[in-house]
């Protein structure tokens, strides 16, 4: 299915490009190509650039809005070379590999005062474009990001032949992020009550283990869980979350790399990225017999699984668990079915960010920059955190301060605040403040920023000490819940496996082939087979003595 | 003296476009695979991708003989449910326009659907999804194409050879033994590797029928070419194994039906 539709895409793409250019000809319009993950931004938001873009420059833009459905696809595109796409919005690990192969320009956006051999965000910035009205938003984005992408990938290597050939850049100066999320468990509440693991300190225990089906000591969590596990269909991220478990159940005491270093006391950040034939071994070997445990590995069908009960618990990343979570509403129960939980030592991160690919119109590139830029204003980020349910790279303070991107959020989530938005329905009736999902800003801001309530003794506490499924801005949350601490150190962002790739897809086509014996089958086969021909010739002796039988009579 | 080549409207013209079809999504797709088989990651010349399969390091061996097996064994049953069926809609062939209809109605249904709604049945039954699940799921899939060519031959066979056989005093088994196997043989052929060939490739069936716990072959070759990048070239190789296979499937059906009705059905 997503090979059809990567096809239908690219057909898309050719026919949208071949319109495209003759197009061109015709108007005097500017234009701009925006390639994009599908569901990735609040549609509204395209339209409402058009006119900011006119109110800056005073011309009118033409947007083509191109989707893909996986970092791969979007490579093999890119890599072709004739995408004119002018900017995409990749994952880390993909800019990394486009920088590597020399296919990006850098933007410089986050240090915009000419340092990088005099090169500027804004330098492409023609005439027509009323300084005046443009902010640079780059403040606007969360440091702890910009921090993590620095150590992660402050050196990359241009390997790609050409004059940039062993230069090293970081991966800052190229990209500017736009939204992360976490990798974590998504599971059925009702269904862990049931097998009576939901627990807080059961869980925290189990960690990365629920997936495994191990409590912590090397024992079972639950029989009910057994068969009812789902894996994701995806080598990065079950890699990931193997090496956390293995970290977690002390699989990897008194191992060390090839360098000496022992794995645990690695960095998270640094274990993860350390794919080395020892681990990879142990990774192997833990997935392979994580498939006693599983009812299988999933694509898209995860949250049908978890929600007819067909499973009970899955890997997931926090924006489609939030999705999940959101759709699981159960009125009977009055509760979500869903909820997520990321183990509090050990996590992954991940981010999407947007980039410029060399083979760009450089018509565009302004277009390309206001558009960027315009995607940190607190009201933009506001609604495409609406939209998308992953967490924003804009930070938290900078959306709770800013009035538009409080409306935004106000009216999209029902909040009784009238000196935010009018307070109506789509009638244009007003909504009383007890129909509204929430009674102000103050309940809402803590909802959304801190998976809180306030209870009944004035107490600020968490909606659920096991469950964190407003993740919306993770680190928030953990700084107002000691129950939910965890702190940014402790999610590693994961680099693309580079050489150790073919290792790895070879350990990933063992561990999914591993358990499956078909021989039983042929035997069975073989003995029925047998019985069907033996009857049959049974029968046709059986006959043919009684036809001599009777030829025997005749004859006497 | 050289001939120039020149462009005659003439029928064969009308199979150019075909033609050209064939060597653009054929052909040269065939040949793309076979030179990615032999590239690294570094796009250089190597051996290491048929090394890499053929030591079975990531049992790509493994899956090539459970598919094998789970191939065979879904052939077999297809031919023991098809025969008796395709069988009797024969001999009451008058009457059987419905039936026939009946039996390929499913074949109109797309697979992909048919598939999920098996799914969705067995979940609602509470049968765990297995080896057994997809078994019946290639067996449903694949029933149609043994039943077509079986019938089509047992429908072709002149009824008086039966009459001829049953006038000699044959009875009844030594009639279907003599006669009417041994002329079904170019059809049982043709539905065996009608069967056979995509039941080794599958990957959809297995994939949704067990939720992706059964690794077939198909699904191996499907993993490296879509899950992951610049594993070309081990599912190049895999792909070339499979090209092989289908080769020395129709050689095998050629020499065992050197009939030309064989070849017609075919």
């Amino acid at each position: 299915m997503k090979k059809f539709l990567s096809l239908l895409a690219i057909l898309l793409l050719v026919c949208l490009f071949g319109t495209l250019l003759t197009a061109c000809k015709e108007e005097e319009k500017d234009s701009l190509v925006i390639y994009n993950w599908a569901d990735y931004i609040f549609d509204d938001k395209l339209t409402d650039f058009k006119q900011y873009y006119r109110d800056v420059t005073g011309k009118n833009i033409d947007i083509t809005y191109v989707t893909f459905d996986t970092n791969e696809t979007m490579l093999t595109r890119l890599t072709k070379g004739d995408s004119n796409v002018d900017v995409v919005c990749p994952s880390e690990y993909a800019i990394q590999k486009l920088i590597e192969s020399d296919m990006l320009l850098p933007m410089y956006y986050f240090d915009d005062d000419g340092s990088n051999e005099g090169k500027k965000f804004t330098e492409d910035f023609g005439s027509d474009i009323d300084r005046e009205k443009y902010v640079h938003n780059s403040g606007n984005v969360e440091q702890g990001i910009i921090d993590k992408v620095s150590d992660a990938f402050g050196n990359i290597e241009i390997t790609a032949q050409g004059g940039n050939k062993g230069k090293t850049v970081s991966m800052v100066d190229y990209f500017v992020p736009y939204m992360y999320g976490t990798l974590g468990i998504l599971y059925n509440k009702y269904a862990f009550m049931e097998a009576e693991i939901y627990d807080a300190e059961l869980l925290n225990r189990a960690n990365w283990g629920i997936l495994f089906n191990d409590n912590g000591n090397g024992e079972l969590l639950s029989e009910k869980l057994t068969g009812n596990i789902l894996m994701k269909d995806s080598i990065r991220d079950s890699y990931a979350a193997t090496v956390f478990y293995l970290l977690e159940s002390g699989a990897l005491e008194g191992l060390t790399d090839e360098n000496g270093v022992a794995y645990k006391d690695m960095p998270v950040g640094e274990l993860i990225n350390t794919v080395d034939d020892q681990l990879l071994d142990k990774v192997k070997e833990a997935l392979t017999d994580q498939k006693a445990q599983l009812f299988g590995y999933e694509v898209d069908f995860g949250k049908d699984d978890l929600l007819s009960g067909n499973a009970m618990v899955d890997l997931a990343w926090s924006g489609d668990a939030m999705y999940a979570v959101e759709e699981s509403w159960n009125d009977e129960l009055e509760d979500y079915e869903l909820a997520y939980y990321v183990p509090h030592s050990t996590g992954n991160i991940w981010f999407d960010g947007w980039v410029v690919p060399k083979t760009c119109n450089p018509a565009h590139l302004a277009a390309v920059k206001l558009f960027i830029n315009y995607l940190n204003r607190p009201d933009v980020a506001a609604a495409n955190l609406y939209e998308i349910g992953y967490s924003s790279a804009v930070k938290s303070e900078a959306i709770k301060s800013d009035d538009d991107a409080r409306a935004v959020l106000a009216e999209n989530y029902v909040v009784y605040a009238p000196e935010l938005w009018d307070v109506t329905d789509e009638n244009g009736d007003p909504i009383p403040q007890d129909e509204c999902d929430f009674a102000s800003w103050e309940e809402f801001e803590l909802y959304f920023f801190h998976n809180s309530y306030v209870d009944d003794d004035g107490e600020t506490v968490s909606y659920d000490e096991i469950s964190d499924s407003n993740w919306r801005y993770p680190f928030e949350s953990a700084a107002l819940n000691a129950d939910n601490y965890r702190n940014i150190d402790s999610l590693g962002v994961m680099r693309d496996f580079g050489a150790q790739n073919k290792a790895v897809v070879t350990a990933w086509n063992y561990t999914r082939s591993a358990g499956v014996n078909a021989l039983p089958l042929l035997g069975y086969t073989a003995l029925a087979v047998a019985v069907v021909v033996g009857l049959v010739y049974v029968i046709i002796l059986v006959k043919r003595a009684r036809s001599h039988k009777v030829k025997l009579r005749d004859r006497e | 003296m050289k001939k120039k080549f020149k462009f005659r409207f003439t029928r064969r013209a009308f199979a150019y476009p075909y033609m050209i079809f064939l060597i653009v999504f054929v052909v040269v797709p065939l040949v793309i695979i076979l030179i990615n088989a032999f590239l690294d990651d570094a796009n250089k010349f190597t051996f290491q991708n048929f090394v890499e399969f053929f030591t079975d390091a990531g049992g790509g061996l493994t899956v090539l003989g459970n598919s094998l097996i789970i191939g065979l064994v879904t052939t077999l049953i297809c031919l023991a449910i098809g025969y008796p069926v395709a069988y009797l809609l024969a001999k009451y062939h008058a009457n059987s326009r419905v039936f026939v209809l009946l039996f390929i109605l499913p074949m109109w249904v797309n697979f992909l659907i048919r598939t999920l709604s098996t799914k969705a049945i067995f979940m609602a039954m509470d049968v765990e999804l297995g080896m057994g699940t997809v078994l019946f799921g290639m067996v449903y899939n694949y029933l149609p194409y043994m039943i077509l060519p079986l019938h089509t031959t047992l429908c072709s066979i002149d009824h008086s050879y039966i009459e001829a056989a049953e006038d000699l005093g044959a009875d009844k088994m030594t009639v279907f033994l003599k006669t009417v196997l041994p002329l079904s043989v170019p059809g049982i052929v043709s539905g065996i590797t009608m069967t056979f060939i995509p039941a080794i490739s599958t990957f959809a069936i297995s994939e949704i029928l067990s939720s992706s716990k059964i690794f077939l072959f198909g699904d191996a070759i499907n993993m490296h070419f879509s899950k992951t990048t610049n594993s070309f070239g081990v599912g190049s190789v895999m792909s070339l194994v499979m090209l092989v296979l289908v080769v020395v499937a129709n050689v095998i059906v050629n020499l065992t039906s050197k009939d030309e009705e064989a070849a017609s059905v075919l």
